[in-house]
């Protein structure tokens, strides 16, 4: 019966959230689809599937080929009157419950669902017994004030006796005839009242010290060290409970912040997919564009607008262009520091063409003209480790690149490029 | 009423077991569900520009190997194959090229330097890699006389993988090994670059 109210409070919850939670949504796979919503439901099924070459991004926000791919085959089997649960479970059948963004709610997955109401549940639970506790021990009746401040059974057990004494006395005063019935009467009322009080304090004592022994006061002035020591561990386990918890899910609940990885910049050896994404390019980067063409229309020696074109060019994909405006500026000022930007660049393309001691040599001479050029040392490492896979070099390049680029959108994956690096350069001393 | 004071730190006992568990797991250890089904069929053009229908190797042993010209590790991998079908060859064993996500053209240029004699099939849209639940190159699947999947080798095969494997298949001309030895293997280190990979990466501008 007690437990009737909290399970009606979280049956209330339950449904609740049962009700709040948004619904499938139906598709009609008769007639032909309404374009906006047959596209709504290709990305609901794109977004309910893990892209497999990428670290937890969804089919539909990756920008890779094969997500590309598996959006078209989302499509064509859609198109093919497929309900999205048969499209879904085609691709559990290829790669397994692994590729759903959200686990089946059945069998061991029911955990996930089922643990949070039990915490809840159980929280509930411990919260109505110390509440219960409380409510008990305040409501229950506190022995006169004048007779018994101390709530220690001896003093109450004496207490007890002086009161029964004196009744005796009392009935012997009057049998002696040296009190009147109405004293006697008045004087007996008031002792047998106090007797009562501390007959039922000495209950409530004797059962308190049954239901929470160590916590009574007189446990504390017996062994206050036992009771310290308990209070310690208490704290010292609660700590260590809270710093596991701190220390484990630190990376995974911070803010992911711009360009970062899922692991919140944690240092991870990753034998998974090595991909630099595409910066950001958008309508303020053509508009720039535009500028600095003009700039070196009207003055073809602009070598700051020649570089910075080298770069805008290459972050939209102009490989020809960059080329063109970044040899423009190496011939204009081929011995300048910054130069060396315009030498990456070459680095760059070169060893996109397949160009390795192209692009080693153009970097090699960005370095020399600005030592701790960061886009040199970065791309230099890349080829050390993806071409010439002389994982030591790649090593150095990386942890040189770390010490000297301020973080930012490439830093996680260079940590991760220099942990493979080191276990491969491990790898390979031991062969 | 002693159990109220056990019942917070025992319950807090299978929370810290699954922290345990859940911490120090390979999250990227993925089981494949493909090993001991029937290898999907594929019909499709070879770079050559012939066809080739899985279905028709049916009751040879086949390595069906996903690879690029763009994949670093399918460099080192694609001699271990050369070596492999030419040993296993008067045997029986048949190989068969899926180009991942490349070009006809680069395809063929990789072939004319580094040799192949097996037919490599153009995969456009990528639908046989993703009727083989790949999640990059190289995977190679080892399919048995049956037609069914025996072992995925997730990364570059090496010559103790086809060793250990290839012989096993072609000994048995039945249904193939029982159900317990479907496996699927990874290698160690082997560190996996997109196409797009490093251009991609534009460069960085710092004031």
């Amino acid at each position: 019966m007690w437990l009737r109210q909290p399970l009606v409070v979280a049956l209330a919850w339950l449904s609740f959230a049962a009700t709040a939670s948004p619904a499938q949504t139906p598709l009609d796979t008769g007639g032909a689809p309404r374009d906006a919503r047959f596209e709504a439901t290709v990305a609901e099924v794109a977004s309910s599937l893990r892209c497999p070459v990428c670290q937890n991004n969804s089919v539909e926000d990756s920008p890779s080929l094969l997500a590309q791919d598996m959006k078209k085959e989302i499509r064509q089997r859609l198109a093919a009157g497929e309900t999205p649960d048969q499209v879904r479970s085609y691709f559990v059948s290829r790669y397994g419950e692994w590729v759903l963004t959200k686990p089946r709610a059945a069998g061991v997955n029911l955990s996930v669902w089922l643990l949070p109401i039990l915490a809840l549940l159980g929280g509930a639970l411990v919260v109505w017994t110390a509440v219960r506790r409380w409510v008990r021990r305040s409501a229950s009746p506190r022995p006169a004030t004048e007779t018994a401040p101390a709530a220690d059974s001896g003093d109450l057990r004496a207490r007890r006796a002086a009161l029964q004494a004196s009744l005796l006395d009392l009935e012997a005063e009057f049998a002696a005839g040296r009190l009147d019935a109405r004293d006697l009467a008045a004087l007996t009322e008031r002792d047998q009242a106090e007797l009562a009080a501390v007959n039922d304090a000495l209950k409530q004592l004797k059962k308190d010290t049954h239901a929470v022994a160590p916590a009574a006061p007189q446990t504390a002035t017996s062994n206050p060290m036992g009771v310290w020591l308990g209070r310690l561990g208490w704290v010292a386990g609660l700590a260590a409970f809270a710093l596991v918890l701190v220390l484990s899910l630190r990376g995974s609940v911070a803010a992911r912040s711009e360009g970062g990885t899922i692991t919140g910049g944690t240092q991870v050896a990753s034998a998974a997919p090595v991909e630099m994404e595409l910066q950001q390019t958008g309508p303020l980067d053509s508009l720039r564009i535009a500028q600095l063409e003009s700039r070196v229309l009207r003055d073809s020696t602009d070598v700051p607008a020649l570089i910075e074109l080298g770069h805008l060019y290459l972050a939209q994909g102009l490989l020809d262009k960059a080329t063109l405006v970044d040899t423009l500026a190496i011939r204009l000022q081929p011995d300048a520091p910054a130069t060396a930007e315009a030498f990456a660049h070459l680095g760059m393309i070169l060893w996109s063409l397949g160009q390795t001691d192209g692009a080693l040599k153009a970097l090699d001479k960005a370095l020399y003209l600005s030592p701790e050029f960061p886009e040199a040392l970065l791309y230099r490492g890349i080829i050390f480790f993806a071409g010439l896979q002389d994982m030591r070099a790649a090593a150095q390049t990386f942890e040189h690149y770390l010490a000297v680029a301020p973080p930012d959108a490439n830093t996680a994956r260079v940590r991760a490029m220099l942990m493979a690096a080191r276990q491969a350069a491990s790898g390979q001393q031991k062969q | 009423m002693k159990w109220q004071q056990w019942a917070i730190p025992v319950s807090g006992v299978p929370v810290l077991a699954l922290l345990a568990w859940g911490l120090t797991r390979d999250a990227r250890i993925v089981p494949s569900p493909l090993p001991g089904k029937p290898a999907p069929d594929f019909a499709l053009a070879t770079i050559s520009g012939d066809s080739l229908h899985l279905a028709s190797l049916q009751g040879q042993v086949v390595l069906v190997n996903f690879w690029a010209s763009w994949c670093l590790a399918c460099r080192a991998e694609h001699q271990v194959l050369v070596d492999a079908a030419k040993r296993y060859r008067d045997r029986g064993l048949r190989v068969v090229g899926v180009v991942y996500e490349d070009s006809r053209d680069n395809a063929l240029a990789w072939i004319k330097e580094r040799g192949g004699d097996w037919p490599n099939v153009l995969d456009v849209g990528s639908r046989t890699a993703i009727q083989y639940g790949l999640f990059g190159v190289p995977e190679t699947f080892f399919v048995g006389r049956d037609g069914r999947i025996i072992y995925k080798q997730i990364g570059p095969l090496d010559t103790g993988v086809i060793d250990q494997w290839v012989p096993r298949l072609l000994g048995t001309d039945g249904p193939t090994a029982p159900a317990d030895t479907f496996a699927e293997g990874r290698s160690a280190g082997h560190v996996r670059l997109s196409p797009d990979f490093p251009t991609a990466g534009g460069t960085v501008r710092r004031p």
